[in-house]
């Protein structure tokens, strides 16, 4: 249909897309077709996996420990979302206002996108150290007990903030680049009719780069629900007592500490199907927006 | 919290601008507004460099215990230290591993991927858009939900611990190919017609016409492949057991482990994580405007 189509050699076209096709049927789809077929078994590191049939995911249905992780992945991710979207939209509105030095302001707020998360959590695990921790002495004078090694909700919130720290630069980058295509016009027109400044952000602004939002909620809940890994295995394993044990560690850990592969592959089932959903509501999410917004 | 300050600040602003009458005074309040906002704005920088500001501060101190704001000044140790944390420790080993596989991951994946964006966009052949779902529908797939069956299939091929493993798997990206289609579609279709009246093959055609002319954003596409290959932590830390073979992310953890039972001070620690954070962030910083042109394709 488009005129950019010009070659038309099909074993060219074949010889070109190999190298994409095979590394993604191989090492993408295959093993996840993989994962699907080993939740119906028993299997561990050695061979001989024994057939179960639906036994795995029975058993993850009737596990309150699963059920309490599901619970605490789906809080912390919406925890992360609203937290990381908050601070990004006040800071992206910030700069955005600025008229001098925007360049210089980016940089220095959206850096911590090329923050490692191993990085993230063990400054945060240095910093907020129930011990050693430079700001712990000034939280106790609070009032206080700095104790987040054995107290759940303490540990929840120390990881939450290392999790929102490091992302936070990320949405900025897209917030910023949206608020920047917003037209001047309209801006004009809402100074003009006396509109306040915290009123154009949310009833001029949002809606114009809602779009951009609607992408970055998904982005911030995937980040939420696997992207905090690195810092919970430093950070917390986990504890205390499955504080912060989202899906994502409760799988490694069933994988890697206790070897239960096809128990571990149920769970990459339904985190598969998770992610699945997710990507769809976006799908449908940003088709209405598209339309609605122009 | 942030929220509410800049509320407040900027009601506060708001009152006396509609207090002000003359062109004068009304530019004095602008100015006065955009002081508060720089203030505003410098107080953000700060706390969001903080973290990272005290991590390099204690990495030049002997034994990195700043239990409190009077235990920050600099110490002279920062020499010392990350010459012990490379040479004694051998982080140069896990910091040279990184850096080959971000670099092979980097390389490979934007060959791989210029090759079949240069099919989807340039060729015309059937079920093209089946391929490109194919390939678009891998954005499912992310490695946290397939990394327990790429454990066993890695191991079962004999790549269990070796650099194939770290690298090889990356090497598909539904991104990258997204971001280069969407670029190309943005050059004019007259240019691969004229190519095409004169006799200019595909190859031919994508090395000297497409290449240079998508430099800004084949730089953006790799730093982001960089950063992201060179954060990784899961897939490393599962199938590398080796060492000698780590990369530098998983040796911080190792670090950690040695830090929690005294065998190294907090400030080794500290001096890993800024040596780690150091490639990724000077990409960022010297590739900023590229990174962010080529994030305004991705979006779409």
């Amino acid at each position: 249909m488009s005129t950019r189509e010009v070659f038309t050699d099909r074993l060219q076209a074949g010889v070109l897309l190999l190298p994409t096709m095979v590394v993604s049927l191989l090492f993408l789809y295959y093993p996840t077709v993989r994962a699907v077929g080993l939740s119906f078994y028993r299997a561990s590191l050695a061979r001989g996996d024994v057939f179960v049939g639906l036994e795995n995911y029975r058993r993850l249905a009737s596990s309150p420990e699963y059920l309490r992780s599901l619970l605490v992945s789906v809080l912390f991710a919406a925890c992360v979302v609203v937290g990381v979207m908050a601070v990004a939209l006040c800071v992206s509105f910030l700069i955005h206002e600025i008229d001098v030095g925007k360049g210089v302001y980016l940089v220095a707020v959206i850096w911590p996108y090329a923050l490692p998360p191993a990085v993230a959590g063990l400054v945060f695990l240095f910093i907020a150290h129930p011990n050693i921790g430079i700001f712990t002495s000034y939280i106790e004078t609070l009032g206080v007990d700095v104790n987040w090694f054995s107290n759940g909700p303490q540990a929840f919130v120390v990881v939450l903030i290392a999790a929102v720290w490091k992302q936070v630069g990320y949405n900025v980058i897209f917030m910023t680049a949206a608020l920047g295509n917003v037209p001047e016009s309209l801006t004009e027109t809402a100074e003009l009719d006396g509109v306040s400044r915290t009123q154009r952000l949310l009833r001029v602004y949002v809606p114009i780069i809602s779009p951009t939002l609607v992408f970055l909620v998904i982005m911030n809940t995937i980040y939420g629900f696997f992207g905090t890994f690195a810092m919970i295995d430093l950070m917390t394993k986990g504890g205390p007592a499955g504080a912060t044990n989202i899906l994502i560690y409760d799988l490694y850990r069933t994988a890697f500490q206790f070897y239960e592969f096809g128990f571990a592959s149920a769970k990459s089932v339904v985190l598969f199907v998770a992610v699945g959903l997710l990507m769809y509501g976006q799908f449908r999410l940003s088709d209405r927006y598209a339309y609605y917004g122009g | 919290m942030l929220g509410s300050l800049l509320t407040a600040l900027t009601a506060a602003v708001e009152r006396s601008q509609a207090a002000g009458r003359t062109t004068s005074e009304r530019l004095r309040q602008l100015e006065t507004e955009q002081l508060t906002l720089h203030v505003l704005a410098a107080t953000v920088v700060f706390l969001i460099v903080l973290p990272v500001l005290i991590a390099a501060l204690v990495s030049t101190k002997r034994a990195g215990i700043v239990t409190s704001i009077a235990d920050l000044a600099p110490g002279g140790h920062a020499l010392s230290n990350y010459r012990r944390a490379l040479i004694g420790l051998e982080f140069w080993r896990y910091m040279l591993n990184s850096f080959v596989m971000s670099i092979a991951v980097v390389v490979g994946k934007l060959i791989v991927s210029l090759l079949a964006a240069l099919v989807i966009v340039y060729y015309r052949f059937p079920y093209k858009n089946a391929v490109f779902l194919f390939i678009l529908f891998t954005l499912l797939l992310p490695v946290p939900v397939r990394f327990v069956p790429l454990y066993r299939l890695t191991t079962e091929l004999g790549m269990g611990n070796t650099f194939f493993a770290i690298t090889v798997p990356y090497l598909a990206s539904a991104t990258t190919v997204f971001i280069l289609r969407q670029h190309f579609l943005s050059i004019p279709a007259s240019l691969v017609e004229t190519a095409k009246v004169d006799g200019v093959g595909p190859l031919r055609f994508l090395w000297s016409v497409l290449v240079p002319m998508s430099r800004a954003v084949l730089v953006g596409v790799s730093v982001i492949m960089f950063v992201y290959t060179w954060n990784q932590y899961l897939w490393p830390l599962v199938i590398i057991n080796a060492e000698s073979l780590q990369v530098a992310q998983v040796g911080l953890s190792l670090l950690r482990g040695q830090a929690s039972t005294g065998e190294v001070a907090w400030s080794m620690v500290m001096t890993g994580s800024i040596l780690t954070l150091l490639p990724p962030l000077a990409l960022l910083v010297l590739f900023r405007r590229q990174l962010l042109e080529t994030f305004t394709i991705q979006q779409k």
